[in-house]
């Protein structure tokens, strides 16, 4: 009975991601006029046959910028995650699997990395970046940020999970087995790391998605014309009621749909492989 | 044993055997260790393995059977454990050989297994890559050359070299054939010693005395020495040539098998046999050593 | 108003919300009774009460209803009333000033008034220890100001050098008394400030002394009692004026006027374009770290003006906006009756036109884009402070407007110290978008934009000698204007400065902002304006229904 009903959940999970998927694929054709246009005579405008989601204050329609947000986000966002799930593992892992002094060091990085004032040191980057970035640039820089500074966290959970691997049975019997120290490491820490590597990025994805929205304030985020979630998602900011604009939610809602299906599909294979 | 390997079993004993004769000192170890500032566990240990021999290692639980074990192969953590005196094995004193050279000792010519099977396994990977990455370690060459490896291997301690079995996790075995697994890891370089801490004390009767059969024609037919590392004297009356009997950090007493199971001089093995069950008779059990 | 600096750090908080909450009980019956309470919000804590040392609104709004001046610029008609002094006179080399005071009057703690306090005033006002901000705007040169007590209701101040609009800067000067223990608690308007709780209220009671009456013959104010809660979240505020917890929003943007217009349309106000502007300029600095090839495109007139032409701003009032502004003029916005240019006609946005004009430069479009002479693709970015929404889709439209003339816009928004960092210190920028929010109405208060050796000369700041020809006129007509008493001299040279920007455009005009505000339905005799305080600039003939309070008691 759980086989057909996991099964059921999973197959709708894939058909949701891959509708999406190839509907911001396809975005050149489903929203020919591109995420840019300014309708101005219809700014603000209700869903109509056009405009299916409406647009945006400036007249922008508000479905192609899903789609070409999505395309952007869906790129991105998981990059960054992966960028700062390794990282977390890299350096958590790592110095976890070394131990002693090794750990108190990437320990005390971590804490230094975790004090650090992010705003000012966002803007002290921003700073130094130039002005005259095209819009591809500022997401690409945007994520990347991203992706460097999100590790701390499960850096501490991942040096005492390969603190207690190290110690353990199976890794002593391997290393008995003259298996070398880095290869020990990539073979026998890592893959037991998973679960809270595959939780570090999972949370980061929506993580991400927001912060991003949230940098724009910094100047840093993706800049405009360009859509993406975390731009579409600032619009609810002074949003009073749901029940007044409700399509202004679709954004959201496929966040949530996306990074829900996400986790489905993949936690299910985790599963059956274990 | 598999009566398919039989050959090749018996080509490997000629060899091993012509190299390597019976009787020379193996490894010499003289030890003292104690964890942090905790009283040692190890006082002025001495004990010695000869080449091909089957030495039992006895001692109640506690006594610092594991941890000389794991002193032999450098397995401990010198930040914690500190160790003094020397380790005798083949012209070096593995205490002071360099961490690369030891890795290269490590598998190839002294190999482990650990005491719980199940744990000892790494619960992420599939049989395959953890043979794969024990055969790795010490040898190079095609897909095909580590997969009859690994197939010899697991032959050689019975189990079915198949490949549904190779795929499984060790969370799918019994702990019997977990045990296995890991013997035929240990076995896959034809180390000249090896070390099976407390190897058959999970398991059920019927699959103890397998493995202990197993490991008598381990020895056989690779002349390895082992050192069988047991609190159970019983079962180390079955397979082994000499016994040491470890007791507050020194070897007490050491010997034959018959010596020390028929004339027991340390007042603490003489409690050891006393505790025996009544149906395993030293006298009889001296006689099934000696087959 | 012409610090811009200090406009920008108001910038943020362009809208004055004020809630005035006035209970009154039978006006009908024509008594003098007054009762009721106005309430209505500040934006921050008030720095000061002491009327000389105002910088910021919220102290401002309490010297408004406090403090009593000598002349009131009326809010409504912007023209000069008499207030403390009956008459004055300014002399006609600008220098001094003569007034004829109001005899019998009290400040609020029974003290008398007279000449002596206007010359302790004026004193107080004019002392380099003191440091009165208020007191910069009449600093025209070095020396000493003089008064001269005439009698007990005439005085006369006279300033080292010609001081521009000399009595309407009066209107900022409320009048402290020489001899009251009360200090500066002491005050001549309708209101004295009776409690302060720091971070939640200012309590102002009817000042029992206040000599105005009304054309009855009825003591002003009628009010009781204004309460001034500090409340810097607008839309905490919006909802405490839902709730009718407030009487009064000040200022509103356009996003809050349409919701709340589309439920209850008879409680908000649009009184038309305001002085505010919002306006886009080049950096012309010539050390500014650019490019050779982009400081020539930004020092070129025709290049501005061009940009200029291709912005659609009727597009940006009608769409950022939502009809609540009004394609920008020039200098100074239509509202300001005086000294608007009302020979200056809104620019015609016309793509074909710019990009003729810049053809006419050697710029040339290939394959969409732009090009200038040496092969160069015209790019630039805008920066504008980030978290203002109306800013930002200003520049996103200007960015597809300029794209129809091939010009790549980069749009940036950068927190606002990095803003003006890049703008008055490294200037390293190419073009920004601000806001200017403009109090006065004198051109005097524009000087340190307009003089090209200021600070606030924001696209090229400091100049050592003009560098070029019409900056150098302008700093002549500037100077001109205020070196003169004459109002007709003073507008022909104000006007040719307004002229010379728009054609050479330094500043790039694109809207002015309407007044906002909201009145709650008990308010009585509101009539919002343009300017600051858009609600309350009447506060002592303002009324408070009493429905309300007689259905709460
Ligand atoms: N990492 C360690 N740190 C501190 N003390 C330890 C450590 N490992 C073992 N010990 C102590 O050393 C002693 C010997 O332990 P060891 O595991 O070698 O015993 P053992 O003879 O193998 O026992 P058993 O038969 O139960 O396996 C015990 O008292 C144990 O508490
Ligand atoms: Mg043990």
């Amino acid at each position: 009975m759980s086989i057909s009903r996991t099964n059921i959940w999973r197959g709708l999970a894939c058909a949701v991601l891959l509708l999406v998927v190839s509907a911001s694929l396809a975005a050149n054709w489903l929203a020919p006029a591109g995420y840019a246009k300014q309708y101005r005579e219809a700014a603000d405008a209700s869903p109509s046959r056009q405009h299916w989601l409406g647009t945006d204050e400036i007249g922008r329609d508000r479905f192609a910028r899903v789609l070409y947000g999505t395309r952007i986000s869906l790129l991105l966002a998981p990059a960054a995650a992966l960028l700062s799930t390794l990282m977390a593992a890299l350096i958590g892992g790592l110095a976890g699997y070394l131990g002693g002094g090794w750990a108190r060091c990437a320990m005390a990085v971590t804490d230094l990395f975790l004090s650090l004032p992010w705003l000012f040191l966002l803007i002290t980057v921003r700073a130094v970046m130039p002005l005259n970035v095209s819009p591809m640039v500022s997401v690409l820089v945007t994520f990347l940020m991203l992706g460097l500074l999100g590790w701390t966290s499960a850096a501490r959970v991942l040096c005492s999970t390969a603190g207690s691997l190290r110690d353990s049975d199976f890794v002593r019997q391997a290393k008995a087995s003259g298996i070398p120290g880095t290869r020990l490491f990539w073979i026998h820490v890592l893959p037991n790391l998973k679960p809270v590597l595959y939780a570090q990025f999972w949370i980061s994805i929506p993580a991400f998605i927001l912060s991003e929205a949230n940098l724009g304030i910094l100047g840093l985020g993706v800049a405009e014309p360009m859509p993406s979630w975390g731009s579409l998602l600032k619009e609810l900011e002074g949003l009073v009621s749901v029940g007044e604009e409700p399509w202004k939610f679709v954004p959201l809602i496929l966040l949530v749909v996306v990074v829900t299906s996400f986790q489905l599909v993949l936690s299910k294979q985790d599963e059956v492989a274990a | 044993m598999d009566p398919n390997n039989t050959d090749t079993a018996t080509a490997i004993t000629t060899t091993t055997a012509g190299e390597a004769p019976a009787g020379d000192l193996l490894l010499s170890a003289h030890l003292w260790l104690s964890y942090g500032k905790k009283p040692p566990v190890l006082r002025d240990l001495d004990l010695d393995i000869r080449r091909g021999e089957v030495l039992g290692l006895v001692g109640q639980s506690g006594s610092g059977k594991s941890t000389l074990a794991m002193a032999i192969l450098g397995l401990l953590d010198r930040r914690q454990a500190h160790i003094e005196g020397t380790v005798g094995f083949d012209g070096s004193d593995l205490l002071r050989v360099s961490e690369p050279d030891l890795r290269a000792l490590r598998g190839r010519k002294l190999a482990l297994v650990l005491q719980s099977p199940l744990s000892s396994l790494n619960p992420a990977l599939k049989i395959r890559t953890q043979l794969k990455e024990a055969w790795r370690a010490h040898a190079s060459g095609s897909k095909a050359d580590c997969a009859a490896a690994i197939g010899a291997a697991l032959q050689s301690v019975s189990l079915p070299p198949s490949d549904e079995f190779l795929r499984k996790y060790p969370s799918q075995m019994s702990v019997g054939q977990a045990q296995r697994v890991l013997i035929a890891m240990a076995v896959m370089h034809r180390p000249s010693l090896l070390i099976a801490d407390e190897a058959t004390s999970a398991l059920d009767v019927i699959t103890q005395s397998e493995i202990l059969a197993l490991f008598r024609e381990l020895n056989r037919s690779f002349g390895m020495a082992i050192l069988y590392i047991s609190h159970d004297l019983a079962s180390v009356a079955g397979i082994c040539d000499r016994i040491a009997i470890l007791h507050e950090g020194q070897i007490v007493e050491a010997g034959t098998t018959e010596q020390v199971l028929t004339r027991p001089c340390h007042q603490y093995t003489q409690r050891l046999m006393a505790a025996m069950p009544k149906l395993l008779q030293p006298q009889r059990l001296a006689k099934a050593a000696s087959v | 108003m012409t610090d811009l600096q200090g406009r920008l750090a108001v910038m943020e908080t362009t809208c004055r919300k004020i809630l005035l909450g006035i209970a009154c009980l039978g006006i009908l019956a024509g008594s003098a009774l007054a009762q009721g309470e106005l309430r209505f919000c500040l934006r921050s804590e008030p720095k000061t009460f002491d009327p000389l040392q105002v910088e910021d609104e919220s102290s401002g709004a309490i010297r408004y209803l406090t403090g009593g001046v000598l002349v009131r610029l009326n809010r409504q008609t912007q023209a000069l009333e008499p207030e403390l002094a009956q008459s004055w006179k300014v002399s006609k080399d600008g220098k001094q000033i003569t007034f004829k005071l109001r005899s019998g009057l009290s400040f609020s703690d029974g003290t008398a008034f007279s000449a002596e306090d206007v010359a302790y005033t004026v004193k107080q006002l004019m002392d380099p220890a003191l440091h009165s901000p208020t007191g910069d705007t009449f600093r025209s040169g070095p020396g000493n100001v003089e008064t001269n007590i005439i009698s007990a209701t005439q005085i006369s101040i006279t300033f080292p050098a010609p001081v521009a609009g000399l009595d309407r800067q009066f209107d900022q000067v409320a009048i402290l008394s020489a001899h009251s223990a009360k200090k500066e608690m002491a005050v001549l308007g309708p209101f004295m400030v009776s409690d302060y709780k720091p971070g939640s209220t200012v309590l102002l009671k009817r000042n029992p002394n206040y000599w105005k009456t009304d054309a009855q013959g009825r003591k002003l104010p009628y009010l009781d009692s204004i309460k001034l809660d500090i409340q810097p979240n607008r839309d905490v505020e919006m909802l405490r004026f839902k709730r009718g917890e407030i009487d009064l929003i000040n200022t509103l943007d356009s996003e809050y006027f349409d919701k709340l217009a589309a439920t209850s349309p008879q409680l908000v106000h649009d009184a038309g374009p305001s002085l505010d502007s919002e306006q886009m300029w080049f950096n012309e600095v010539a050390r500014a770290p650019l490019p050779a090839y982009k400081k020539t495109w930004f020092r070129s007139a025709n290049f501005r003006r061009a940009i200029s032409a291709a912005i659609n701003r009727d597009d940006l009032a009608r769409v950022v906006f939502r009809g609540h502004a009004q394609a920008a003029v020039g200098p100074v916005s239509p509202a300001n009756k005086f000294w608007f240019n009302a020979r200056l006609k809104p620019e015609t946005h016309s793509s074909d036109a710019a990009l003729k004009a810049l053809q006419g430069e050697g710029f040339r479009l290939e394959n969409g884009t732009l090009k200038d002479v040496g092969g160069n693709a015209v790019v630039f970015s805008i920066i504008t402070n980030s978290g203002n929404k109306y800013r930002e889709r200003m520049a996103t439209m200007i960015q597809e407007d300029l794209q129809k003339i091939g010009i790549q816009v980069n749009v940036v928004t950068l927190d606002f110290p990095s803003l003006i960092e890049r703008m008055t210190q490294t200037f390293d920028y190419e073009a920004v978008l601000l806001g200017l929010t403009n109090v006065g109405l004198d051109p005097s208060e524009q000087m340190n934009v307009w003089l090209s050796s200021s600070e606030n000369h924001q696209w090229n700041p400091s100049e050592k000698t003009p560098e070029t020809a019409w900056e150098a006129e302008i700093d002549r007509l500037m100077r001109a204007q205020a070196s003169s008493a004459d109002a007709k001299k003073r507008k022909e040279s104000f006007d040719r400065v307004q002229e010379i920007a728009v054609e050479q455009a330094p500043f790039i005009y694109l809207v002015n902002r309407n007044a906002l505000s909201a009145v709650a339905a008990t308010v009585q005799g509101a009539t919002p304006v343009i300017l600051v305080p858009q609600t309350y600039w009447d506060a002592d003939r303002l009324t408070i229904e009493q429905q309300g309070a007689t259905a709460a008691k």
